[in-house]
């Protein structure tokens, strides 16, 4: 668990908090990969994520003091990149979720496969310029997720603190999204599901 | 902000899609640990080229130096304000000075009327309004006291 009194985030606060120098840098640069995947996954334009990234940073610095320890510095900070860009999405009138119909993916439920040579298709770098294209169609909630799982390496339950999500509902974002990339993926390599 | 959340992840209640659940999590974690794909079915090394890509950083990071150029910018604190604040700050200043020039010149026709409205000195509405207006006041005062609490580093 990341409930620790004495822990590594709590001296880092502390020490921003006593406006020790280098504190803020240090703790911008161990957190800025992790607001920048979740802030341009939602948003996907690069020159807003920066803008939006940095009010983040400023807005982590206002608000440290709130910070009590009680979950990880990363999920917090993660916690305010991801509501600032809620609110770009919002005030862009932006669906976080696209309301879609999943019979399609749901077909591969339990579909094993056949035996096409996918190692001969991942070389294709068509297929994975496809695949990273499919991704981007992904609406943003659900780009964010499989970002936050698959490059942060975030639990289930970090990401829950972060978006504010229950578990089960980001279980079942991340469960339909790989289910549609794979289907994204057969179609491409022309396998039927 | 911070929330307590349950830990606890609930199965879905279609056992076939707990199953393949199950399989794109096995196949997640036998990618992160570069385990050997042979013996993988076909499903299987669909998921682990998922996330193969998945992993992949992202094009257009952050500038190098923007931790650096960050800090600087709080470190410089008002004086680094935005030409935006500035603006305002300079607008709102023009507004209270106008607000001030208007009453000055056309307050003695207003006044008397709104004197007429407000509850005489020692009426009991006053009391009420000047003991709301405490509590309200006390209130504000241990809000900020209890904030100044929360920032002290332990």
């Amino acid at each position: 668990m990341d409930d620790i009194r004495s822990s590594p985030d709590r001296e880092l606060v502390d020490a921003v908090l006593a406006n020790r120098p280098g504190a803020f840098e240090r703790l911008v640069r161990e957190h800025q990969g992790l607001c920048w995947h979740i802030i341009q996954r939602m948003v996907r334009n690069p020159e807003d994520a920066r803008e939006l990234c940095q009010d983040t940073f400023l807005r982590v610095h206002q608000c440290l003091h709130q910070y009590r320890g009680e979950s990880a510095l990363k999920s917090w900070i993660g916690r305010v990149a991801y509501t600032i860009a809620l609110r770009h999405l919002q005030h862009k009138r932006i669906a976080l979720v696209e309301p879609s119909d999943d019979s399609d993916d749901y077909a591969l439920v339990e579909n094993i496969g056949d035996g096409f040579d996918l190692e001969a298709a991942c070389a294709d770098e068509e297929t994975a310029r496809h695949l990273h294209a499919a991704i981007e169609q992904l609406p943003p909630l659900q780009r964010t997720l499989l970002t936050l799982y698959y490059l942060e390496e975030a639990t289930i339950p970090e990401i829950a603190r972060m978006t504010g999500l229950a578990n089960g509902t980001i279980k079942s974002h991340l469960f339909r999204s790989r289910l549609r990339l794979r289907g994204a993926l057969e179609t491409r390599t022309g396998v039927a599901a | 902000m911070i929330q307590h959340i349950d830990d606890h992840i609930p199965p879905f209640d279609d056992a076939a899609q707990e199953r393949e659940w199950l399989a794109q999590e096995n196949a997640m974690r036998r990618e992160r640990l570069q385990l050997d794909s042979t013996g993988d079915d076909a499903r299987s090394r669909r998921y682990r080229l998922l996330a193969r890509t998945l992993r992949e950083p992202l094009p257009d990071a952050l500038p190098a130096d923007f931790a650096r150029q960050l800090a600087a910018r709080v470190a410089a604190g008002p004086a680094g304000r935005s030409v935006e604040s500035l603006l305002t700050l300079a607008l709102a200043i023009a507004l209270a000075v106008a607000a001030g020039a208007v009453v000055a010149i056309y307050g003695g026709t207003w006044l008397p009327s709104f004197a007429a409205l407000l509850p005489a000195p020692h009426a009991p509405a006053t009391h009420w309004l000047l003991a709301l207006g405490g509590c309200l006041g006390v209130s504000w005062l241990l809000g900020l006291w209890q904030r100044q609490i929360g920032e002290r580093p332990n």
